[in-house]
Order: structure tokens, then C-alpha cells, then sequence
């Protein structure tokens, strides 16, 4: 790619490369912390639920995950804004080069982060290496636990099955998974898009977690194009990327306060 | 073989050949041998391979959202908002997005049964009946009875089956039917509208404008987890901190802990709980003599010094905030749940409103009016007040009632213990319940009846709350349904039938349907609407491809508050009940609400202030449990005067010292497989005490805490380090 | 032990044994192999040859191909349009199970044939826009009797052609060999 890195930082010269295609605008001070947006990734990705146990030993599947911190000491105490945390699409993935058997390479077409299920073996390197820690892995065949299904006239029957979202692979243990910016969202817009011979308009389609949130929190859409509501909002004043010291290239904008 | 093969040569041709093998496999059509078995005759509107999307509305909360259902082959896959529909613009919460987890919960009622009362639901020991049988039941029990002695409870939500069933009841002179939930208890909606018709004159749900409002002093109300409305009023916050450029607007949370709202406050008062209302009586007369002017009456007796060293809280925090109303531009003043769940709660509601008054914002944007009443509705019917329900026990008790019909509402969960509902069930000689989920109640009732899931249903639902405009929210099947469930307004509806006489009189539709549209009919001529029909058909088809039917203009009523400021207010001290030294605070399970148990993704949400996850904490100050010598995930019991539960320790430090604070949701012995045995009821450390409104002072109780020498490690998303570093010392 | 039986193994008569084992086991994985590629049984001896052959088009049985992913398979009623007109339908042993089907309204259990695993993520509407025929992929259903593909559908067979169909136009080759516009 060539990218200079003395440059790294000045907003000017890599802006592009920066920003990528799709992109994120995620509004710390509106988020409420409802967890809704846990829930809409939740159902729409097949996510299983790990129980209690396994949640206990930090195993569970969220995608999307809301993180709050706390700053002083009672009373003078107060909850950090809450932070919704999810896959960085990183411009500069620290998970993509750890992977031996590239199942999570750089999408050119999308400029996302990809995770293909069916490459994985399981090293779980990348999660390793992923410093917002926005990985899950299946360490078991969550979906399929006996304890879910119900007995019928000898077989096992899953009703929660009935509930997947046929666009997105259902995950077997062994792989490794993350938020896709709803890929199959993406996929399934910019088709219909094409087959009416037009571009995908900006507000067209979401993500699920954006389109949950009641607080209007969360923004997506293409970050490449300047006049689509996520970019304006990326360039306010008040956006910060997360560990952009990294130099991940993060592609979701925080908003703080003001 | 020959020596010319190198052995790197041979391993390279093994292992192509191998790896040839390998991806020939995979492809197959025999190496994944599947069935499809394609529609036998497709829908009309169907398309292969791709979504069917139905209008309805969401059931888990009594909001009334509306939703859009994604359905795929005749299964629903996913739940987003309606965008069209005025509550919630298209949002949805965590709470209507997991409700396909109860349509497709594994542990679900899948026939009619004849059961055994306080046993598990078991296929093979209850007695499966037809649903002919199961409506000669409901038709018999109608019919035997002295109307006088029928009872019907219901769920919050004011439906069409409420409909129904009143116009039932009020027919054959049956006394009308009570709708309870535990969030009408943790809300204590009884104590906000008596405040409400105290002040106003009429008992309507106010309906705060946070959106245009520049500075809100909410009293314990929560309005961003599960209090009255909670995504239209998200969708408010959010407007007031975005939706002008030049202010952010001003949020001053008054409660004993951080809750989830808390945590979006710019300031957090922890005041000692009880003197809620004293505080707004104090802030109202400082801000008046900011201000300047004459002191109205409502505020001339409070002594501003004399509430700070009561309350906990500082002159110079009353003074600061007291300014900050003076000179805000819109302020307004919301009084709800733990500020109206005690003794004085009625009193410290309207010191609260007083303040609205104050400021002068009845009826404009960033302040209180009244919700307008919803289309289809002559006044406003409250769900039942804790007090009505205690009454509704005392006459099961006496043997006053000799069928009850349960719907939609699981009081042996929901109220508490102390009420004793379920030892009065013991004085009902019939109980039939129409529960979707086998719940405590459904377990105590003779008969199972199961309704269809939310999602299999139709009919309509009153938006109460939340909306400037009268909503009638719709709701459709989104899909057939899974199980042998029949809806309980057909069942009801053939039941009078097959009982003729005044019962066929009372109700003539031959299905729900039917009973629907004769209530929609009254709405064809209505002005205002954002669609019109000219007759029933052609109305009903837009009604549920639009998913109801509302105003398009607000319809707000400016309450006439001209007297709220003339009679002086008192707000008297609060009383505890118990002995302990423990404030104790029950709240409602932002990620549950009152009936998430049973839907896994709902239990596997993180708390948003503690991220525990799947079960009961008790949440005590850091200071509190060092001073104690108790540690994170040591299981304690706590005592009430009503009863006790053990539960494990959160060191919470965003709560009063002398508080300690426990989620509403768990505790379930029954209702499927992810709720049952898992977590305790906080509703059975609830003595009974009412205040003046009727609401249970469910805030005003007082606990003992006692060691055990358990340890229970809660599940959380947080590291185990904890909030100061303590899971890193040495031990 | 171990180094007699390396002795034996390298002796004439070891390495003949060594090659006898091993031509045993590549026939057994060969059949194996050639197994899995035959089409299945289905549930009524449905031939495409017939059928297309009198001059139904593809699309009057599989009509999702043209808008979305999932060309479908038809419904009874569908096969019961034209059958319930025809003589033969009522007279012959092998319709009979049709016939069996739709009167007492069971769903036919079609064992479906142009499969590729569920991590892939197929969709017709852009390749029949792009100009494709039926048979490009699925073969000259005029020849085929019981469904059955004419080549195995892997994802080697899939890049060959979108790879010779993007010549020329990086853009669109970009997007066409990106893992994530079938892996996701």
C-alpha cells in the first residue's frame, strides 16, 4: 500500500486510506446503555448464548459489547459514558498478518475486516492480537447443546433454530467470529441496488445494532462518500477514534460529550 | 517401489493426492444428504428466497411498540421497529428484539391441558384435552357461577382481550377485569396519576416532553430502562442532548443509586431515600426566591435548611440546583418509581409536579401535559394498584371468588409474597389460566388454556405513554402458529356461544377477527387519521399493513395547573418498615423487565451499571461490605420483615452506604428451563403496605443482613479485578 | 519387533505387500469419492429430460433465480397445474406417487442436488443478470434424466469463470474474487 508513515496522523494525507469504505459513527454521549444493540446483533448474526457458566469464564459471543467505567470514588462518583465496543474494521488489522491460514483477510472489495468460517482452524492468534479484544470464539458447539432442545418421539428438536437468520453461517466450535458490519446487509443491498440499475443510497439499508438503538446512537454507511450522514458526523469536533496510538486505523468514530 | 522417488516427491504426491480427496468430498451432492421440502401451496405474496415482513406489535412491555417482523418460509428471524408508528419511530428495545426467543422457547405450552395443581407441567401426567372440551370448561364455568364471583386478571396492556373481556364482564354484571404487572408496582403508576388528577383534575398518565426540555430533575424515574415507555422516552433524551446544536440540556438524577438513567446524569443526587419530595418542595421555594417575586403558597412552609440536613444533601447542592431551575429555559420535574414507592409517595409525586407548576411549562414544549387518550377510548383505565390487587386476594380468601381466569400476568411471580396470592389460590375452586409459558400461576391452575405467542396473535393495543399523539398500535400473525394454542379471545368468544343466553348477547362475533373490526369500525369517520378507509375491509387491510392506526397531529392535553401552587404542600417523613439498619431498593432488571427470565439472549445481556449476567446480585458500597468483612460474590441473606433471600455480593460503589439494592426479574421456581431455580425474587423481602394512592411502598422497607460462608461467583462481562483493584491483591 | 517387521517391510516381498495395502486403501477412497458425487434418490423419479424436453422453461418451476438467492423448488400445485389435466397422471406407476402426494396433501421431500456447503453463500439473481443460461452451470437438462450435476461445484470450478469474466475490469475483479462476497 505504501502508506508514509511519517503521515500517520496528519488527516490529510492518508484520510482516505483512513477512512475506508463503510464506516461507523458511534455517539458515547446519547448512548443509554439499553444493550438493545447486543440483542439486534444477537438475532440477526445466529449468536449463541453460552449460559452462565461459560459466561462466568469470560467465553461469551457478544459481538457488540457496552463497556462502562467508573471515575472517582462515592459520591463524588460517575459512570464513564457508555461505550459500545465491536470489531474496529481496522485499515491496519493488527488480526489479519497473525492468521496462518489467512481466514481473516482485508476485504479490497468492502474495505472490512473479513472472517471466513470455513478457513479457520481455531488458533485464536487473532483474537490474541486484536487490541480492542472484539473476538469470540466458539469454544464449543453452542447451538446444538442438548440442554436446548426438546425431545420429540426420540430425536432431539431445536425451536431456537427456527430463529436463524438464513443470510449469515451458522458457526460450529473451533472458529473464530466477529461483528461483520453486517455483511449480508451490505451484500444484500448493493444487489438490490444493482438489479435496479442504481447506487446504494446512503440511509438505505443498516447495521442491525444501529438500527435498534432507540437513542439513535449509533450511525453507519459509507464513509467515502462526504455527503452521507456517518461522514458528516465523523468530522465533527468531538470524534475520537479508540487506541488510534495503535495505528489500527479504526473505521467507527466515538463521540464525546459537546 | 522404484528408488528414483525421492521421499519429498512421494510426500508431495501424497499429499496432493490427499488434498484432492479432501475438496472432492466436501462437494458433493451424497456427502450432505438433505431434505427440502418445498411449500405445497405458496402464499400469494411469497417469493422464494426472500423475506415476508408483517406489521404487529411487540407484547413483552405494556408500551406498545410497534414492529416490523422479518419472516422467512413462514418463520419469523427477525424483529426491528416500525418506523411509521409514533411510539417508537422505527426502534425497538433488548426486550422486543429477544422476543423471538419466547416464540421459538423450547419450553413453551403446546396444548390445551386439564392439569394438576402445584405440579410441573408434564405432558403425560396432565391430561391433554380438546380445545371443544377446554371451551365447554370456560362456557360451563361462566354459566355455574354467580357472575358476582367470576375474576378476571390480566396482563398491563390495555388490548383488545381487556376490551373484550370488560365488555363481558360489564354485560353479565361481573365485576371488570384487573390488569396487573410488576412494573405497574415498580413504577407505582397509581401514585403518578392520583398526582396527577390531584393537580390536574384528571387522572391521565402525564406525558413529559424531555426532548425540548433543557433541565431535567427526574425523582427515581427511569426513564431510560423499563419506566412507562422507554424507548420513546430514550428517543427524547437523545433529542434533548442533539437536537440543538446550542445546548446540550441539563440531567439531575435524585436516587439512592447509579442506576442505568443515573448514568446519564450530569449530576446524581444520592438522597436519603424518602425525602424525595421534601427536596423538590426545598428546590421549588429556592428557586422561587431566586427567582424573586412572591413564594407560592405550595412552597411557603418548606425550610430549605431543615431539608438539607435531613436529606442528605447539601445547601449548596439545593442552592446550585435550585438556580439552575430558575434560569433554565425549559425545565421540568419528573416524579416516578423509587420516590413514589413509599409512604409518602403521593405527597413527594405532587411536590415534584409542584414544581413543573413553578416553572410554568404545562402544556408547552419541554414540559408536562397529558397523554391524549388513545383512539377508540373514552378515559384512561389504569392497570390495578398493589392495594386493589391486595383486595382482589382478600375476597379469593373469603371464598368470594369461584373462577378465576388468568391472563398475560403471573401473580404468584409479580406480587409479593406477603399479599399471599398464592395461598388464597388454595379458597378458588376453579382457576383457569390462558399462559403461553408454563409460569408459577400457570402451574397453580386447573386448567391450561395456552394463548398464541405475541407474534402469533392479532388484535390492537392502546399506546398510554410515551406519544404526543392517540396511537392504536396493531397487531397480525407473523407467522402460523408453532403449537396447538388457540387465542383466548376466540376461546372467550365460542365459550359465550356455547353458553348462550346473555353470555351470546354479550359478545356476538364468531371470532376475534370479527370482534376487532367492530371496535376499528368506530375509527372510519375519525378526522386526523394517517390513513383513511371508506369502509371496514379496506380500513382493516390498512390497518395491518401500516400496523395500526393513529393521529398524525399531537393531541396533547395542557393540563390546567393554575391551582397546583395555591394549598401548601406537605410532604410528611417517610416510614420504614422493618427493623434493620439497610435501606433496601428493588428494582426492576433493565435487561429482563418482568417476564425476560425464560428467553436466553435476554439473561445473557449484561446488567448495563454492574454487566452481571444469568442471575440475582446484591449491589452494597464498597465502604459498607469492608466495614462488614464482606467481599465480591460472598452470598449473603438479607432479612425483612416479610421474608428472606440469600443472594451473592456485588461491591457496587455507586450506591449509598446505608443501601443496598437488588434486581427484580429472577427468582422464578418455574417458567422454563433458563428462568426456573435461577436467582431469587426480591418481591418476597415485600411486607404489604400501601400508601394513600394504593401503589405498595415497595421502596420503603427496611433489612438485616446476614453473613453466610458461601461464596457464589457471579457471572460478569467486566474483568474480575473489579472496580478497585481488589480481585489483584495477593491473598 | 519394530526393526524386524522395518526389515520385512523393506524386503521384496514387504514392499509388495506395502503396495497391495495401499492401492486397497486409494480404490476404497476412489469409491468413496465417486459415491459421494452420484445424484441421490428422490422421492418421486422426477426426469428433467422430459420436462424440458416438451418445453417447460426453467424458470416456470424455479422462478426465484430471476429476483433473489433461491431459485426454489416448485410446489404441488404447481406440478398438479398441468398434471391433473393430463390422462397419463391417473394411469401411470410411476405418477402414482405424485398422486399419492398431493391427495393426501404431504410435502414431497426433494433431495436437492446443486448444493455448495452453508458457509457459501449462492445467489442466482446476479449471475442470470450477468447473462448466464441455466445449463452454464447446471448442465443440458435435456440429457439429464434423475437431477444430477454435470461437474462438481467447487470453489476452484466458480473462480475460473468469475475470474474470466472480470478480465479487463479491476473493479469488478476485485469484487468477484473477494473472499467476503461468498465467505461471510
Amino acid at each position: 500500500m505504501g502508506i508514509d508513515l511519517n503521515l500517520v496522523g496528519a488527516k490529510g494525507a492518508i484520510a482516505e486510506e483512513a477512512e475506508g469504505k463503510w464506516g461507523m459513527v458511534i455517539d458515547q454521549d446519547i448512548c443509554t446503555g439499553c444493550q438493545a444493540c447486543v440483542a439486534a446483533c444477537a438475532m440477526e448474526n445466529n449468536l449463541p448464548f453460552v449460559g452462565e457458566e461459560d459466561a462466568a469464564y469470560g467465553r461469551t459471543m457478544h459481538w457488540i459489547r457496552v463497556e462502562r467505567f467508573w471515575e472517582g470514588a462515592y459520591p463524588e462518583i460517575k459512570a464513564t459514558p457508555f461505550q459500545p465496543m465491536l470489531c474496529q474494521q481496522c485499515g491496519h488489522a493488527p488480526c489479519e498478518p497473525v492468521c496462518p491460514v489467512f481466514a481473516t483477510p482485508h476485504s479490497e472489495a468492502e474495505q472490512i475486516n473479513l472472517q471466513v468460517y470455513n478457513r479457520c482452524v481455531g488458533t485464536r492468534y487473532c483474537a490474541n492480537n486484536c487490541p480492542y479484544q472484539v473476538r469470540s470464539f466458539n469454544w464449543r458447539d453452542y447451538h446444538t447443546q442438548p440442554f436446548h432442545a426438546n425431545d420429540v418421539d426420540g430425536q432431539l428438536v431445536f425451536p431456537f433454530h427456527n430463529q436463524f437468520n438464513p443470510d449469515v453461517t451458522v458457526r460450529r466450535r473451533g472458529v473464530m467470529e466477529k461483528c461483520t458490519f453486517c455483511i449480508q446487509r451490505i451484500h444484500t443491498a448493493q444487489d438490490k441496488a444493482k438489479s435496479e440499475g442504481r447506487e446504494v443510497e446512503d440511509g438505505e439499508f443498516t447495521t442491525a445494532c444501529a438500527q435498534a438503538c432507540p437513542a439513535n446512537a449509533i450511525t453507519f454507511g459509507r464513509m467515502d462518500d462526504h455527503e452521507s450522514l456517518v461522514s458528516q458526523l465523523a468530522h465533527q469536533k468531538h470524534g475520537v477514534k479508540h487506541l488510534e496510538e495503535l495505528n489500527t486505523l479504526p473505521r467507527i468514530t466515538y463521540l464525546k460529550e459537546g | 517401489m522404484s528408488e528414483n522417488i525421492s521421499r519429498r516427491d512421494f510426500l508431495k504426491l501424497a499429499t496432493v493426492g490427499a488434498a484432492t480427496s479432501a475438496v472432492l468430498t466436501g462437494c458433493g451432492p451424497s456427502s450432505r444428504y438433505i431434505k427440502r421440502e418445498p411449500y405445497m401451496e405458496m402464499p400469494e405474496y411469497t417469493y422464494n428466497g426472500l423475506s415476508t415482513y408483517y406489521a404487529t406489535t411487540c407484547r413483552e412491555c405494556a408500551a406498545g411498540c410497534g414492529l416490523v417482523v422479518r419472516t422467512m418460509q413462514g418463520r419469523a428471524i427477525k424483529v426491528e421497529g416500525n418506523a411509521s408508528n409514533p411510539v417508537n419511530l422505527g426502534k425497538t428495545c433488548a426486550r422486543g428484539q429477544a422476543t423471538l426467543h419466547g416464540l421459538y422457547n423450547p419450553d413453551r405450552v403446546e396444548n390445551p391441558l386439564k392439569h394438576a395443581r402445584g405440579t410441573s407441567i408434564e405432558i403425560r401426567i396432565d391430561e391433554s384435552v380438546t380445545w371443544d372440551d377446554a371451551i365447554q370448561v370456560v362456557a360451563d364455568a361462566l354459566k355455574n357461577n354467580d357472575p358476582s364471583e367470576i375474576g378476571f386478571l390480566m396482563g398491563m396492556a390495555p388490548d383488545h382481550l381487556f376490551d373484550l373481556v370488560s365488555d363481558l364482564a360489564a354485560s353479565i354484571g361481573a365485576p371488570a377485569p384487573l390488569r396487573y404487572g410488576a412494573l405497574s408496582m415498580f413504577e407505582a403508576r397509581a401514585t403518578l396519576i392520583k398526582a396527577s388528577e390531584n393537580l390536574f383534575g384528571q387522572a391521565a398518565l402525564p406525558f413529559f416532553d424531555i426532548a425540548n426540555a433543557d433541565l431535567v430533575l427526574s425523582f427515581g424515574a427511569n426513564f431510560l430502562e423499563t419506566w412507562l415507555s422507554p424507548v420513546a422516552y430514550t428517543r427524547g433524551f437523545a433529542k434533548m442532548r442533539r437536537g440543538n446544536p446550542k445546548r446540550r440540556g441539563h440531567f439531575i438524577q435524585f436516587e439512592s443509586r447509579i442506576s442505568q438513567t443515573a448514568a446519564k446524569a450530569d449530576e446524581w443526587i444520592p438522597l436519603l431515600p424518602g425525602t424525595e419530595g421534601l427536596v423538590a418542595l426545598a428546590i421549588g421555594r429556592l428557586a422561587a426566591e431566586a427567582k424573586g417575586g412572591a413564594i407560592p403558597k405550595a412552597f411557603a412552609d418548606v425550610n430549605p435548611r431543615e431539608v438539607a440536613s435531613m436529606s442528605d444533601v447539601s445547601m449548596e447542592k439545593l442552592e446550585h440546583i435550585a438556580q439552575l431551575v430558575a434560569e433554565a429555559e425549559s425545565a421540568i420535574a419528573i416524579p416516578g418509581g423509587s420516590a413514589l414507592g413509599l409512604n409518602n409517595g403521593l405527597q413527594a409525586a405532587q411536590a415534584v409536579l409542584a414544581l413543573n407548576a413553578l416553572v410554568d411549562n404545562f402544556g408547552k414544549p419541554g414540559g408536562v401535559s397529558l397523554s391524549p387518550l388513545a383512539p377508540n377510548e373514552d378515559e384512561y383505565h389504569r392497570p390495578a394498584s398493589a392495594q386493589e390487587m391486595n383486595e382482589f386476594v382478600g375476597k379469593m380468601k373469603s371464598g368470594g371468588v369461584k373462577v378465576l381466569f388468568v391472563h398475560g400476568v403471573n401473580p404468584i411471580f409479580e406480587l409479593p409474597a406477603s399479599l399471599g396470592f398464592a395461598d388464597a389460590l388454595a379458597s378458588v375452586p376453579q382457576v383457569i389460566s390462558f399462559a403461553t409459558f408454563p409460569d408459577e400461576t400457570a402451574l397453580q391452575a386447573d386448567y391450561i388454556f395456552p394463548d398464541h405467542h405475541g407474534l402469533e396473535s392479532w388484535g390492537y393495543q392502546r399506546s398510554a405513554t410515551g406519544v404526543s399523539q392517540s396511537v392504536l398500535s396493531g397487531a397480525q400473525p407473523a407467522v402460523s402458529p408453532n403449537y396447538d394454542t388457540r387465542a383466548t379471545a376466540d376461546v372467550l368468544l365460542a365459550a359465550a356461544q356455547m353458553a348462550g343466553g346473555k353470555f351470546a348477547e354479550a359478545l356476538p362475533f364468531k371470532d376475534e377477527v370479527e370482534f376487532i373490526q367492530s371496535k376499528l369500525v368506530n375509527l372510519i369517520g375519525e378526522a386526523d387519521g394517517f390513513f383513511s378507509a371508506p369502509e371496514i375491509n379496506t380500513f382493516s387491510a390498512y390497518f395491518q399493513q401500516h400496523g395500526g392506526w393513529w393521529k398524525k397531529s399531537s393531541e396533547l392535553v395542557a393540563a390546567s395547573a393554575s391551582s397546583a401552587l395555591d394549598k401548601s404542600l406537605q410532604v410528611e417523613a417517610a416510614e420504614f418498615a422493618g427493623e434493620g439498619e439497610y435501606f433496601f431498593l428493588p428494582f426492576v432488571a433493565p435487561t429482563l423487565g418482568e417476564a425476560g427470565a425464560n428467553k436466553p439472549w435476554l439473561q445473557e445481556l449484561p446488567d448495563p451499571t454492574t454487566t452481571v449476567m444469568w442471575n440475582t446480585w446484591v449491589e452494597m458500597n464498597p465502604e459498607t461490605a469492608h466495614h462488614e468483612g464482606i467481599e465480591n460474590d460472598d452470598v449473603i441473606k438479607i432479612v425483612s420483615e416479610a421474608g428472606e433471600v440469600e443472594a451473592p455480593v456485588y461491591l457496587y460503589p455507586a450506591i449509598r452506604p446505608d443501601t443496598v439494592a437488588m434486581p427484580f426479574g429472577q427468582g422464578h421456581t418455574a417458567y422454563g428451563r433458563y428462568a426456573a431455580g435461577r436467582g431469587v425474587n426480591p418481591a418476597n423481602l415485600l411486607g404489604s403496605h400501601f400508601n394513600e394512592a394504593g401503589d405498595l411502598t415497595f421502596a420503603g422497607m427496611k433489612v438485616k443482613i446476614e453473613k453466610t460462608a458461601r461464596k457464589q461467583i457471579l457471572s460478569r462481562l467486566e474483568s474480575r479485578i473489579g472496580v478497585y483493584n481488589e480481585g489483584l491483591e495477593e491473598h | 519387533m519394530v526393526r524386524k517387521f522395518f526389515e520385512w517391510v523393506m524386503s521384496p516381498m514387504g514392499r509388495i505387500a506395502v503396495l497391495i495395502t495401499a492401492l486397497s486403501l486409494f480404490s476404497l477412497a476412489a469409491y468413496g469419492i465417486y459415491q459421494t458425487q452420484q445424484p441421490p434418490e428422490q422421492p418421486i423419479e422426477f426426469t428433467h429430460k422430459l420436462h424440458v424436453g416438451l418445453g417447460v422453461q426453467c424458470l416456470y418451476c424455479h422462478p426465484g433465480a430471476l429476483r433473489g438467492p433461491s431459485p426454489g423448488l416448485p410446489t404441488q400445485t404447481k406440478c398438479w397445474g398441468c398434471h391433473q389435466q393430463i390422462a397419463k397422471t391417473f394411469e401411470s406407476e410411476k405418477l402414482a406417487v405424485l398422486v399419492e402426494y398431493v391427495q393426501n396433501n404431504k410435502p414431497i421431500e426433494w433431495v436437492p442436488v446443486a448444493q455448495v456447503p452453508d458457509f457459501v453463500h449462492f445467489t442466482h439473481r446476479p449471475h442470470i443478470a450477468a447473462g448466464l443460461n441455466c445449463e452454464n452451470c447446471h448442465g443440458d437438462m435435456t440429457q439429464v434424466e434423475i437431477a444430477e450435476n454435470p461437474q462438481v461445484l467447487n470453489m476452484g470450478w466458480c473462480l475460473k469463470c468469475h475470474r474470466s469474466k472480470a478480465a479487463g475490469d479491476p473493479e469488478k475483479l476485485v469484487k468477484l474474487i473477494d473472499c467476503g462476497t461468498c465467505h461471510y
